[in-house]
């Protein structure tokens, strides 16, 4: 029953034979290739991301080698290392952890490959790559400056509530100081009467946010750290009766982040007052620029950052065309 | 073919001349036999004789290379098992093909449930409740409808799958070794329902290993040996021993080989006071060296379990075990086998084999220190010289153990593979559970050969049968038990003759208490 | 229903004999084997990179790993069990071994028993969690597929929520190079990961096939009441396959914790169905009572096969999982054919 060793052999030889035979390979001739290695595509702020940098890298001619790793830091470093294989010209990466790509980011140096991590910096090692990052801290501090000034011109004192992200998240906690600081300045305008806790769950947000808007109902200023839980918070508002466009009596002064295509809806609705908008186009073309620049031998610094904007509904007009939530919004609106 | 009775009418189904050959074998060479209405006939023969080649080919799974059928003088010759149950023949299987999660009803009609309407695609449960009521008033069951097949013994079950043939209007029923898990009361009542059944002009087919019951059920014998008729006539005509010479190719004697040797004085188990709440009331027995003792009671008197507590696979509240004078406390399989104790399980397929595993491999498993080598590594080689050593002593078919997958041998080549199993252990004590249920005569044979094998050397052998005839053949001694309680003790009476009272040992059995005064029976203590 | 008689064992004995060749090459042991070479021929003008001595040393070593944690998952398997906790026992032991030897903080920091504490830190994490499953399964009489279920939950949150209090990030990185090294140190040139893996599949296969114990595996898997009568330890059995189970689980925690520098709470989450898949292409059954270290090689071999050229490919997320199920499907197809073709002989 069992196959003898011979046959075996035979058999491998002839698979190899057949293989040499179809050496009709489909190798990239000249073109650069660049590696996007993304760790998921959990909401629109990604999936956004990853098809900017496509249609970018598109517009200049390179081919990508695509790769999610689906939350696997070790699935990552084997992606690394199939793009070196691939000698791939550059990778733009964003890890799942930002101290398990530390070997990933050796390998690429070893390799004399630049990496970029776009929009996640590395933990801090010897190890040479580049991140791009949003200014989180400086981004929500001005989109919630703009809804504080908003609240003070009420005249009347607003119980604020905060959505915060995963505290093992930089970006979570920058976004956090950002706006401890911005409502600090206004403590006669905004009182923060509960800090809900997301873990960058949405369901966690929803059941944080009812609960806290059921224990302090008077609640009529709410920030997010980030735009992804706006269908969670729209329903947890409109449960409340605070679901009214600006202007009205129960209206929530509502400040997002990130800049997503719902937040844009709302604020064409009057529905929000400002949002952080990290600047997708902008670190898109920090990060191809970088590695075009590490190929060529320039310098680089080890952080990149992007300033972003908090667009309100004063800049709204001026501001939106930078916006990527816009425009996309703008391409599923179309027609 | 066998058939002299006066015809007063044709033949229900007469069958003259198959022929079988499978990828150039031939299996069958010409078998004929015919059944009349109302009649029951008796098909037996070894396994491998060609009875279920000669079934499949009448169920139409096979079709015959040669020869004719007919079936109420009409040709008769299915294409495939569906035009065979159409044509009226029904055929009760020994592992039955009933679904235990669903209930009586929807197994009798799991094949075709009938609608309310033709537009109304729903099942009409009325209909089918007054249809099973009156199938299973047709075989004397009294259970609801809705009873799932799960909660009923495997006779009802039976009953259940004849319910379910009946709903088909058949002219043939094929009974395949329809005793074998059936209580003795449940035989009765079988045997009752295939009487009436005769009785309605149903011809009935009856393969069994079990010669007195076919004695029993059937009017004519047919008897195959390597797939040709071997014999065969009316039931008077033939005896049990008659049948087993036909089946075997010659004349068996001396059913069961004499014996030698004496038991010896030592005792090598000793039970006392064994008891479990609802299975064993205070039992105490012993059995010395080189002694067969045999255990009677009918299915349900806790003699499978009595064996199981003595092997430590089920508990006993009470009493105590001692094996060869050492006492044995609360006994695992482990310890038990430690003490050199053995045991045959009479459900040899889920318990006492790995059906996947090859003869040797299933040989060792209760041997593997001693077939170890370097570093406690099992040795192949030992592990094939072993298997294969004990293959020759259990004349088991095949020498090529390591190959032979047990599964795929007869049943009585795998009741030789467990009982080699145990024989490698060289045990003091053989509990054997029903050791020659389902095996062919010859098969039996080796199985009492061995058996005297073992005493001879020294061990002794604790015997439950169902069958009476053999624990009378077998026993130096034997004690009947019922509802937990042993009810009698009989020695054997020394000189020619059978040597012990076979009804008194079928009284005590049944429960009635046998008077101490009684000949050649004495108290068990 | 009752009029289908049993069918002929005599029917499969001879076989026209113009398939022989190919039915003993698809009955052979080695045809996951012949699979990889197929495979590899069929991607080969895609992604001609598969052949390069790069990408081959990448094979092999992304295989250790999943060699390891696939060799005590087919140990569960063999015994008709299965175990989903493996994937939490590689998050705990990570967290746990990388929490006794970090730098900062770290139990042993900077003592030269941080490593070998680590690891036996992690080893004992595994066993632990083995025994669990092994004791939940034997004493209480539950099914490993609940039992396992279930500490894999328990483990994969006890993993993030032990991080907390060792480490400000998700993660806890600095590690000593003393551990770091075993991801990319070698002996004469061969990855101590592949030395590792080697011993414990040398070690497997000989329990497996050689050992007491490994008779008592299969016994206990093919027919549990059967094992029993015949004296085999049936609890202690199945006990110890979990351990072993664990302790392989744990293994490979070490191997990922070394790689990646890091121990996260989440790494190896997600490659459970990659260790049982790659056990059951190999063609352990199930079922229990039938598997060797020997296929599960062959079979995490294919899988990692599978990966790499996908990967290489540069194929989307949505395409991989699409052509992996096809091919496991395919893979899982073939064999249930093997097995009927072996039924009939």
């Amino acid at each position: 029953m069992a196959l003898t060793r011979r046959e075996f052999t035979v058999a491998s030889l002839m698979g190899v034979a057949a293989m040499s035979g179809l050496t009709v390979a489909v190798k990239a001739q000249g073109t650069k290739t660049i590696a996007v290695l993304f760790d998921g595509l959990y909401s629109e702020f990604w999936v956004a991301g990853i098809q900017i940098i496509r249609d970018d890298l598109e517009k200049r001619g390179f081919q990508i080698m695509e790769a999610i790793s689906d939350q696997d830091d070790n699935k990552q470093f084997e992606q690394v290392r199939a793009a070196i294989a691939k000698k791939v010209d550059g990778i733009i990466i964003v890890q799942t952890d930002s101290n398990a790509v530390i070997p990933a980011i050796k390998a690429a140096n070893a390799a004399n490959i630049p990496m970029v991590h776009f929009n996640r910096p590395p933990a801090p090692s010897d190890a040479f790559s580049v991140a791009i990052q949003a200014d989180n801290q400086k981004i929500a501090r001005e989109a919630v400056l703009h809804s504080c000034k908003v609240a003070k011109e009420s005249g009347r004192k607003h119980q604020a509530a905060i959505l915060i992200g995963d505290l093992g998240d930089p970006n979570a906690i920058q976004r956090r100081d950002g706006f401890e600081e911005a409502v600090g300045q206004f403590p006669d305008a905004v009182e923060v009467v509960a800090r809900v806790p997301t873990e960058w769950n949405a369901d966690t947000a929803f059941a944080g946010l009812t609960n806290a808007l059921q224990a302090n109902p008077d609640i009529s200023f709410v920030f997010t750290s980030s735009d992804f839980l706006i269908p969670q918070i729209t329903q947890a508002l409109k449960a409340a009766d605070k679901w009214a466009p600006i202007g009205a009596e129960n209206h929530v002064i509502f400040t997002g982040f990130d800049g997503f295509p719902a937040a844009y809806g709302l604020m064409n609705d009057k529905l929000m007052d400002a949002c952080g908008v990290q600047n997708l186009f902008y670190e898109t073309e920090l990060a191809i620029q970088a590695i075009l620049d590490l190929q060529a031998g320039k310098t680089v610094e080890k952080l990149l950052l992007d300033p972003g904007f908090a667009i309100t509904q004063d800049n709204l007009e001026e501001k939106k065309e930078e916006m990527w939530g816009y425009v996309l919004w703008k391409k599923e609106n179309a027609g | 073919m066998t058939d002299s009775h006066p015809a007063r009418t044709p033949p229900l189904l007469e069958v003259a001349g198959l022929t079988k050959s499978f990828f150039g074998v031939r299996v069958l060479h010409g078998i004929g036999y015919s059944l009349r209405a109302g009649e029951a006939l008796g098909l037996v023969g070894e396994n491998g004789s060609g009875k279920s080649t000669t079934m499949n080919i009448l169920g139409g799974v096979h079709q015959p290379d040669g020869g004719a059928m007919l079936l109420d003088s009409a040709p008769y010759a299915p294409a495939g098992p569906g035009e065979a149950i159409r044509a009226g023949i029904a055929f009760i299987h020994q592992e039955l093909n009933l679904f235990p999660n669903l209930t009586i009803e929807e197994n009798l009609f799991i094949d075709g449930f009938p609608r309310r309407s033709r537009l109304i695609p729903l099942i009409d449960r009325a209909a089918i409740r007054r249809r099973t009521e009156d199938l299973l008033a047709q075989v004397n069951l009294d259970l609801k409808p809705g009873t799932p097949v799960a909660r009923l013994s495997q006779g009802e079950r039976q009953l259940v799958e004849i319910a379910k043939a009946l709903g088909r209007s058949p002219k043939v029923i094929i009974f395949d070794e329809p005793t074998t898990s059936l209580t003795r009361r449940e035989v009765d009542r079988l045997f009752a329902i295939i009487a009436r059944l005769k009785a309605r002009g149903i011809g009935i087919i009856y393969i069994s290993h079990a010669l007195e019951d076919v004695m029993t059920v059937c009017d004519h014998v047919t008897v195959l040996r390597d797939g040709a008729l071997a014999g065969g006539g009316r039931r008077q005509d033939l005896s049990v021993p008659a049948i087993i010479a036909m089946m075997v190719g010659r004349s068996i004697d001396t059913v069961f080989p004499p014996r030698t040797v004496r038991p010896r004085a030592e005792e090598a188990l000793v039970v006392e006071d064994l008891s479990q709440p609802g299975v064993a009331e205070a039992i105490s027995f012993s059995i010395r060296a080189g002694e067969v003792l045999g255990l009677a009671g009918l299915m349900g008197s806790g003699r499978s379990e009595l064996a199981r507590m003595i092997f430590g696979l089920d508990r006993f509240a009470r009493g105590r075990i001692s094996v060869a004078g050492r006492p044995l406390e609360n006994p695992t399989p482990i310890t038990a086998m430690e003490a050199g104790i053995a045991f045959l399980t009479e459900d040899r397929r889920s318990e006492g084999l790995l059906m996947g595993f090859s003869v040797a491999e299933n040989m060792v498993l209760t041997s593997l220190p001693a077939v170890a080598g370097a570093l406690g590594l099992v040795d192949g080689r030992k592990v094939v010289d072993t298997a294969v050593s004990m293959a020759r002593t259990v004349h088991l078919s095949t020498e090529k153990v390591s190959d032979t997958l047990v599964k795929h041998l007869s049943g009585g080549n795998q009741q030789k593979v467990v009982i080699g199993k145990w024989l490698l252990r060289q045990p003091a004590v053989f509990i054997l559970d029903e050791p020659t249920r389902g095996i062919d005569v010859g098969a039996k044979q080796e199985v009492y050969r061995i058996i005297n094998q073992l005493v001879e050397r020294g061990s002794a052998v604790l015997l439950i049968s169902s069958e009476i005839e053999e624990l009378i053949g077998l026993s130096d001694r034997i004690l009947t038990l019922c509802r937990g309680e042993l009810t009698g003790g009989f020695e054997r009476s020394p000189g020619p003759g059978p040597g012990f009272d076979r009804e008194a040992i079928m009284t005590a059995a049944t429960g009635v208490a046998v008077a101490r005064t009684r000949t050649g029976t004495r108290d068990v203590a | 229903m009752t009029a289908v008689p049993p069918v002929d064992v005599e029917r499969a004995r001879a076989r026209p004999t113009g398939h022989l060749r190919l039915a003993r090459l698809v009955l052979s042991e080695y045809f996951t084997l012949v699979l990889c070479a197929l495979y590899l021929a069929a991607v080969y003008p895609f992604v001609p990179e598969m052949l390069t001595a790069e990408v081959a040393a990448n094979v092999l070593s992304d295989m250790m790993p999943l060699l390891v944690v696939a060799i005590g998952q087919t140990f569960v398997l063999v015994i008709a069990g299965i175990d989903l906790s493996v994937t939490a026992i590689i998050s705990m032991a990570a967290v746990v071994g990388a929490s006794v030897m970090t730098g900062t903080g770290g139990y042993l920091a900077g003592s030269p028993l941080a490593v070998p504490g680590a690891i036996l830190a992690m080893l004992l994490v595994g066993l632990a969690i083995g025994a669990i499953n092994g004791l939940s399964v034997t004493r209480l009489n539950m099914p490993s597929f609940i039992v396992t279920l279930a500490t894999r939950m328990f483990f994969a949150g006890a993993a993030i929520w032990y991080t907390t209090f060792h480490s400000a990030s998700s993660s806890i990185a600095d590690l000593p190079a003393g551990f770091t090294a075993i991801a990319e140190g070698d002996v004469l040139g061969v990855p101590v990961t592949v030395l590792i893996a080697v011993a414990v599949a040398v070690a497997a296969h000989l329990t497996l096939s050689r050992s007491r114990l490994g008779r008592h595996i299969y016994a206990v898997g093919a027919n549990p009441k059967a094992a029993r009568i015949s004296g085999v330890p049936v609890a202690r059995t199945i006990l110890i396959t979990f351990m072993i189970s664990g302790a392989c689980a744990a293994i490979t925690s070490v191997m990922y914790v070394s790689r990646m520098q890091t121990g996260s709470p989440i790494v190896g989450e997600n490659i459970l169905l990659d260790v049982i898949g790659a056990v059951v292409i190999g063609g352990t059954s199930l079922f229990g009572g039938k598997g060797k270290v020997l296929w599960t090689v062959f079979g995490v071999l294919f899988l990692v096969l599978l990966d790499t050229s996908m990967k290489l490919l540069g194929a989307s997320l949505f395409a991989i999982f699409i052509i992996k199920g096809g091919v496991i499907l395919l893979a899982a197809m073939i064999d249930t054919l093997r097995h009927r073709l072996m039924a009939t002989r």
